[in-house]
Parts: structure tokens; sequence; C-alpha cells
């Protein structure tokens, strides 16, 4: 058949177009994904719910049983930035090996420094991933933190968690594996 | 109360990591932060004696406290006792000392405030006399004991000491509750003449299984023998051993006969129980029973209801139910259980819900009208409505919300009372005078009988 024949014919060129736009498109969606996966992460650790809690009123007096009414919304503050969610930190707190030790006279708290650095590393890995700024490094670094976070889920014994960082990992690796198809970078060194 | 030098309180964590959250993205460390303890309150120092689940829920809600500082740590399992000193630890960057032995902690640690007992109910009396003894304030889990003469040593050594003893029946301390008893009940009288209260807290036997325990954790025999418990599995269920425990009526039920008790303001003069073990056989304890008490009160006679199964869950969980003549208030721990109702042939709510005392519920869809002989025996479906508000919410440390955990308005009340600005909702008086009809119900279920009450039985 013709067909065949011309593919092989095309694909033998250094331009071959529709194979490499179709791994292009492939590193493009890939880096795009994991870009908005990281950032709006790391969005959302400075997620709150602002409430306004008011005693409920009887005859417009305030109860004095206490009884409630709560009104909430959500939105974005620095002051709200939380790196570990605070159902996790709990478990983490009883962990012996995420305890506070003293190395060399200096107090280290990995968990503190950990959820200190979560947020903000997740965004700037986010942003030079989605700018294609050292693009293979940032993903790699990623996948740093992934493993992190992974090895944290583990010692909580959160399976899903484990599970669902796994299938980041396979998409990292597979951007990695694209990334000479990548495009539209500003910086494509390292 | 002393300030001990690293305490912190977890509302001045708060308003602290909120100050210094403006560092931002860079140097944003809101939870890296430490205060000082900054609202002024003195510090209560306090023990924990018993971390197994029923202690660590307290903590969990005491976590939430402000000016609390938690000096010991009392446990006979080393791992209730080390998970215990670990999250104190993570709380308030203090490690506390661990304890075996209550008489030890209690002979060693000095400057207590106050102690919580979470122990197995057979341990509840002498833990809270000896503190009592101690000069130490008692905030007691329910059942007070296992034996209504236990309880009753528990009220005479608080009123001996003048110490504070609080039973955990948290309940009088919910907001939800207070605001019922207070406005629609005795305020309002929204229910007109109760006339019958139904209470139930039916749970599935997936939860209701053994405990199971690592073997490799086992508490050493003659430690186990000390403490009264002929082995690891035991220990691990006393809930369903005669000699530990009250069982179901008393783990789950009481919290529930009391509120029939504290709502109508009186003491039932008669119970009638039925009970069996209809699946879990090997059990010491019936794993169904229920009970019905009568009353005579103000208003007139009441029957109330009471069942607690531990091999099903249908039913709709947990609740307590006020049925009167112009409305029914049906409560519960969880809102989502909780409804009120106002008969057809009764005065129209509306006012009440415009000056704020319940909200109106969409109506349910009307039921197709039946014909002949059984319409004329029908009732209309009552109007539904709910309560106008909640328990509030706690901040977290991630700025988010959380409800409040249900234990901790009752803990509240007990530290508010304990620094003088408040008088306990449920001191052990009060909580005998509750109590005593419960002890009732499993004798009356094995002999098969009714148990008429004299004074002297439900007496300290």
């Amino acid at each position: 058949m013709s067909t065949e024949t011309e593919t092989e014919a095309c694909c033998s060129t250094p331009c071959c177009v529709p194979r490499n736009l179709a791994l292009t498109y492939g590193a493009l969606l890939l880096r795009f994904w994991l870009a908005v996966r990281a950032i709006q992460t790391g969005i959302e650790k400075y997620a709150g719910s602002v409430g306004s809690d008011q005693l409920v009123k009887i005859d417009g007096v305030a109860n004095t049983q206490g009884l409630t009414s709560t009104d909430s919304a959500k939105e974005y503050a620095l002051s709200h930035y939380h790196g570990v969610p605070a159902a996790l930190l709990k478990k983490f707190e009883a962990e012996p090996l995420m305890s506070s030790h003293t190395v060399l006279g200096i107090h280290i708290d990995p968990l503190k420094i950990y959820d200190v650095i979560l947020g903000p590393t997740l965004l700037v890995l986010g942003l030079t991933i989605l700018l294609g700024i050292a693009n293979r490094t940032s993903l790699f670094l990623l996948g740093l933190l992934y493993i992190s976070l992974t090895w944290g889920l583990i010692l909580i014994k959160q399976d899903d968690g484990v599970a669902w960082l796994g299938v980041h990992m396979i998409l990292i690796v597979m951007a990695l594996m694209l990334a000479d198809h990548n495009r539209f970078a500003i910086c494509k060194k390292w | 109360m002393n300030q001990p030098p690293s305490s912190i309180s977890r509302r001045d964590f708060l308003s602290k990591t909120v100050a210094g959250a403006g560092a931002g993205l860079v140097l944003g460390a809101p939870n890296i932060l430490r205060a000082a303890n900054a609202d002024g309150a003195d510090t209560i120092k306090v023990a924990l004696v018993g971390m197994g689940k029923q202690g660590r829920v307290l903590f969990e809600a005491m976590s939430n406290i402000p000016g609390l500082y938690f000096q010991a740590v009392c446990d006979i399992w080393e791992y209730n006792r080390q998970g215990g000193v670990a999250k104190v630890r993570a709380l308030q960057d203090h490690t506390p000392k661990g304890y075996t032995d209550i008489d030890e902690m209690l002979a060693t640690e000095k400057g207590l405030d106050a102690v919580i007992v979470a122990t197995p109910d057979f341990w509840h009396s002498p833990h809270t006399v000896k503190c009592l003894e101690a000069g130490l304030n008692v905030y007691c889990e329910k059942m007070m004991s296992n034996s209504i003469d236990g309880a009753r040593a528990m009220v005479k050594a608080m009123e001996k000491s003048g110490k504070l003893c609080q039973i955990g029946h948290q309940r009088r301390s919910n907001p939800r509750y207070r605001f019922v008893l207070d406005h629609l009940i005795n305020g309002e009288k929204i229910c007109g003449q109760i006339v019958n209260i139904n209470g139930q807290w039916n749970r599935a036997v997936s939860s209701s299984q053994d405990i199971a325990f690592n073997p490799k954790l086992t508490i050493k025999p003659e430690i186990l023998e000390k403490y009264g418990f002929k082995d690891m599995k035991q220990f691990m269920n006393w809930r369903t051993y005669r000699d530990l425990s009250g069982g179901p009526i008393s783990d789950l039920g009481a919290h529930q006969i009391d509120i029939f008790n504290w709502f109508l303001g009186a003491k039932p003069k008669s119970v009638f129980a039925s009970g069996g073990r209809d699946f879990f056989k090997e059990r010491e304890h019936f794993d169904n029973v229920m009970a019905i008490f009568d009353y005579d009160t103000a208003q007139g006679g009441v029957r109330a209801f009471y069942q607690v199964l531990t091999t099903t869950s249908a039913g709709g969980g947990y609740w307590e139910s006020f049925m009167g003549t112009e409305g029914n208030i049906k409560m519960s721990e969880q809102s989502a259980y909780t409804s009120l109702f106002r008969e057809d042939s009764a005065k129209s709510w509306d006012s009440l819900v415009e000056r704020g005392f319940l909200k109106k519920k969409a109506a349910p869809p009307r039921p197709e009208a039946t014909s002949g002989a059984i319409a004329s025996y029908e009732s209309k479906p009552p109007e539904g409505f709910e309560l106008p508000g909640d328990l509030p919410p706690i901040r977290l440390r991630s700025g988010g919300t959380a409800p409040k955990p249900p234990h901790q308005p009752h803990l509240e009340n007990f530290f508010a009372a304990v620094r003088g600005k408040a008088k306990l909702n449920c001191d052990a008086r009060e909580a005998f005078e509750s109590e005593a009809p419960i002890y009732y119900v499993n004798p009356s279920a094995l002999s098969h009988q009714p148990i008429v009450f004299t004074p002297e039985q439900l007496a300290v």
C-alpha cells in the first residue's frame, strides 16, 4: 500500500512532522498537567475558610447556652497557610521518625520544616515546569518531592495516597522521557 | 496554678501564627512560631490517667482548650502510655513524665491541679477517690463506676474533699441540649405535656467486635493481675465483663438515660428490662438490652423506652426523642439526627421561628390519602423544624474550621470551674442521681422482674 511507503519515507527524513508533533503535544500536555497539579496544590495551601460565627439570638438577645450559627466562605490568604493538612499533621506528630532532634547543637524539627517549605516548593516547581525553566531538573525535583510525600503517607498507612502519588510518579517519568520533544521553554538547559 | 515555662495554649498558638503569617511565601512559617501564654489565664496543670481510646478522645478535645499544661501521663499499658506522652510532646513541646501506677504518680508529681480519669469503669471510683483525697480536681468519664457503691464513694469523696468532680456526661454541656432544655422544653414548653420518651443506640455488629491486640505488645501477666485483669484479652475488652463494667446499657445507654432524667427533672419510679446474648453468646454482658422506665413528674406520668443494640445499626443510630401532646423533639449528639415536629393540632410555631428559637424545615412530601376506616385513625403529618444553630466551630492550625468535638464544652466547663469561673454542669452528686436507676437495668433483665425503686436504692 502506498500509505505505508509514504510513512516510512517521511520518518526517514529529519523533519518527521506527524510523529514529532504528536510527541511534542504529549510532552506539552504532560508538562502543563503536572504544572497545574503542582501550582494549584500549592495555592490550596493558602486556602482557608472565613466564618462568621455568632450566638443565636432570641428576641434579639444572644442565647447564654452557646448555640452558635455559622456562615463560612472559602478564601485565600497568607495567614491561612498550612503545608501539611491538619488532619494528617496530628498523625505525623505522633510518629517517632518525625520527632524533633538536636544535631550539632541545632534543634531540628523535620515536620515543621517540611510544613513550611511544602507549599512554596510546589508553587516554584509548578511555575518552572509551566514556563519551561530547567524542565528536566524541575521534573526531577518534583519527583523527589512526591517521593517525600509518599514516604510520609507510608508512615501513617495512607495506602490510597501512596498509590495516587505512584500515578504522579509515572507521569513525571513519562514527561522526562518526552523531554527531548519539549517546546516553548524559557530555558532548555538542565 | 503555676506558669510552666514551656507551656503554650492552642489559642495563643493560633493568634501568634496568624500575626506572623505576613512574612509570606518565603518566610511564611506560621506554625513554627511559638508564643507564651498570652491570654492571662492561669495555666492548669493536668495529669492524664488512662490513655486508651476514650482518654485519647478527651485529650484531642482538651488540645483545643487554652491554658492547660499536661504534666503527667499514667497508663498500665506501655503502648498507650508512650502514645500519650508522644501526643503531649507534639502539642506542647514538653515531654511529660509517664507512670504505670497512679499512686506513684500522685506521690511524685507536685503542683497538679486536675486529673482526667479515663480508665476502665471498675477503676473509675478508686482512681477518682484517690485523686480527690490527694486534693485534686477530677474529671472522670462516665459511667461513674461499675457498681452503685463505687459511685456512692465518689460522691462522698467529692463532698468530703471539697474538690470538684465532674462526670463525663458531656451532653450536659452541649449548647444544643442546653438550648433545647432551657428554651424549648422549660421555656416555651413546645412539647406540651411530655408523655413518652424513646431513646436508642443501635450499633452495628461490625463496630461491636472484640478488640484485637498485637501479641508483641502484651502486658506482663503480673501487671495485668495487679490491676485486676486476668489476661490481655480481658484488658482490651473489659467492657464485655460483668465484674469490670456495666455493659452496653452502661457504656452507651448511660449517656442517653441521663438525658431522660435531666430533661424531665425527675428520677424514674421503676424499671423493667429485658436483655440477652443474642449474637455475642460468649460475652458475660447482654449484647441487646431494652428497658422501660416509669416516671411521675409534675406534668403527669411519663413512660420512657430505651434500647441499646450492639448487633445492628438499623433504625437510625443514636438519639433521644421527647414526645409530647403538642410537639416532638428528637435530640442526638449528631446534629444530623436532630429534628423537631409540631403536632398538627398544636398552635403555630411561626412566632417561635420569627423570634429565633427555631428554623423551619422544608415540608416533607405528604403521603397519598387513604380512604375508609383506616383514614379515620391517621394523623396529619407533623410540621418539621430544626435548631437555629450548633456548637461553635473551632479554628484549626491550618486556618480552617472544624466542628467542636462533642466532649470539649464539658471539659471547658470543668476547667472554667477549676478557675472558679463556672459551676460544674454535672458534678458527681448530680451524675449519681441520674445514673443510679441505670445500675438496676441489668438486674431487672437478669431476673425478668420489674424493679420498683425505694428511696434508699437511689440515694447516696
